[in-house]
């Protein structure tokens, strides 16, 4: 049923600084679905998810990407995250002197506004901060921080998550959320992304390693080589991956 | 300019405001003795003797045509001194600084912190310089200067000088021209700030270290939500 389809991307091509790095990248993406994007180091992973989200260092050269049936390319990176997509960088960055609460109040009252909403009072973002903050077992002290500095590779990936989970996305990417995270920690992010989940709502997870598809369960693995997806199945093809590696997907 | 002394033991503290449209500007706490200095060319002259201590906050605001001149001199052992500035040039402001620090002794410390936001056509110059005596072992000095340049045609300088004669000595200048992170912006942007403000808290992530001179928290955030105001609708 296409009314289902939230994100469909077709024939993209996108460079950059003149390399072409995806080659033509065929993606549909449905309410529910757990998609999973692996692919061997400088496969054009994290290319496609900064293109997803707006990175203006890319230029799309070819091809469109429809996202709840607007055009995705038109839109500013603010304008797609207001209208749903949220992209958890593999590399968050530091923001000294902008506290965790000013820079969240900053960005949740930026979409209300841009949904022509009132922001939210005082007492109502406390709560809402509260709330998320638990989700990935943030203390409350963490509210007052700046934004990533000093913080571990966890708390950053948490960060990330708490963020997420902020901002309540339609479709979530979660760029390379695994790499730097100890176990406990990969267990509390993708605890709380799966508890995120909805039927309405889809996530894309891009991963070199396997590690947290054990948490986070996909429905539609692909692999993507040299800019192109090279092969789409079911979760089996995770297993096939780490027996045999990625040399054994032509 | 006559030279003020700071006698052994005690503290000065002030927050200089030297040039500029300073209209709305807040009204702080005694904590901060606030001067507003008048003129172009302005001069500051110190002398800080033993376990005396300075700090001050320069803050040169839009609108300023003026050079700031700091003369200090560290005479007693055990004298520091932060001397911390901003100027903000949104358009066609020429501001030159200029700030000597010379520890004549041992034992003394100086930390020099400016920063700059540079847009429009205006110019600006810093010139820090550190002195150590043959005398003054055992001497901390730093000395940074940082500018945020926005616009082709406005024009940043910055020009270190270390003038070390003791030897057991631990010296830092740094000098930085830059321009807006982009990787910092797209990053606010993905999580729905708008580019306008996305720009304008780099800004205030950039100057606030400038701000950590000021004690009172109420003082320090009355004047970050002045400067974000003045960066919000200046720059």
């Amino acid at each position: 049923m296409d009314n289902d389809i939230l994100l469909k991307i077709e024939g993209l091509r996108a460079c950059v600084d003149d390399k072409e790095i995806l080659k033509g990248i065929d993606l549909t993406v449905r309410c529910g679905e757990t998609h999973v994007v692996m692919g061997p180091n400088g496969a054009g992973k994290s290319t496609l998810s900064s293109v997803l989200a707006g990175k203006p260092k890319y230029t799309v050269t070819e091809g469109k990407i429809t996202f709840m049936g607007r055009d995705l390319l038109a839109m500013t990176p603010e304008e797609r995250s207001w209208a749903g997509i949220f992209l958890s960088f593999q590399y968050p960055v530091e923001i000294p002197g902008v506290s965790i609460t000013n820079f969240m109040k900053t960005a949740v009252n930026s979409r209300r506004k841009a949904a022509g909403e009132d922001p939210l009072s005082a007492a109502e973002f406390l709560k809402l901060m509260r709330e998320k903050m638990a989700l990935v077992q943030m203390k409350p002290e963490f509210a007052k921080r700046e934004v990533n500095v000093g913080f571990s590779g966890g708390e950053k990936k948490r960060n990330e998550i708490f963020q997420m989970a902020m901002l309540d996305p339609v479709l979530s990417i979660l760029d390379e959320t695994d790499s730097g995270l100890d176990v406990d920690a990969l267990r509390i992010v993708a605890e709380g992304v799966n508890t995120l989940k909805t039927p309405q709502k889809a996530t894309i997870v891009i991963t070199h390693y396997q590690r947290l598809l054990d948490y986070i369960v996909p429905d539609i693995v692909h692999v993507l080589k040299d800019g192109r997806i090279v092969r789409t199945a079911g979760r089996e093809l995770v297993d096939q991956i780490e027996e045999h590696g990625y040399d054994s997907i032509a | 300019m006559p030279t003020k002394t700071i006698n052994q033991g005690g503290t000065y503290r002030t927050m200089l405001v030297a040039a500029g449209n300073t209209q709305g500007l807040p009204a702080l706490s005694e904590d901060c003795g606030l001067e507003m200095l008048q003129g172009t060319g302005l001069g500051v002259s110190l002398e800080i003797r033993e376990n005396a201590s300075a700090e001050i906050l320069a803050l040169i605001f839009p609108g300023a045509d003026c050079s700031l001149d700091f003369n200090i001199e560290l005479t007693g052992p055990g004298a520091s001194c932060n001397l911390y500035g901003l100027y903000l040039c949104p358009e066609a402001e020429k501001v030159s600084v200029r700030a000597d620090m010379h520890h004549k002794v041992h034992h003394c410390h100086s930390h020099q912190l400016f920063k700059g936001i540079i847009s429009g056509t205006a110019r600006s110059g810093f010139t820090g310089k550190i002195v150590v005596s043959p005398d003054a072992q055992v001497t901390e000095a730093y000395q940074e200067n940082h500018n945020l340049l926005l616009s082709d045609t406005a024009v940043a300088d910055t020009s270190p000088q270390l003038e070390i004669y003791a030897d057991d000595v631990k010296c830092s200048h740094g000098a930085t021209i830059g321009r807006l992170d982009e990787d910092e912006q797209f990053y606010m942007r993905s999580r729905g700030i708008p580019e306008s403000e996305a720009r304008a808290l780099q800004m205030l992530s950039f100057i606030s270290p400038v701000l950590d001179i000021v004690r009172n928290a109420e003082d320090r955030e009355l004047l970050a939500d002045y400067i974000g105001n003045i960066i919000r609708t200046r720059f």
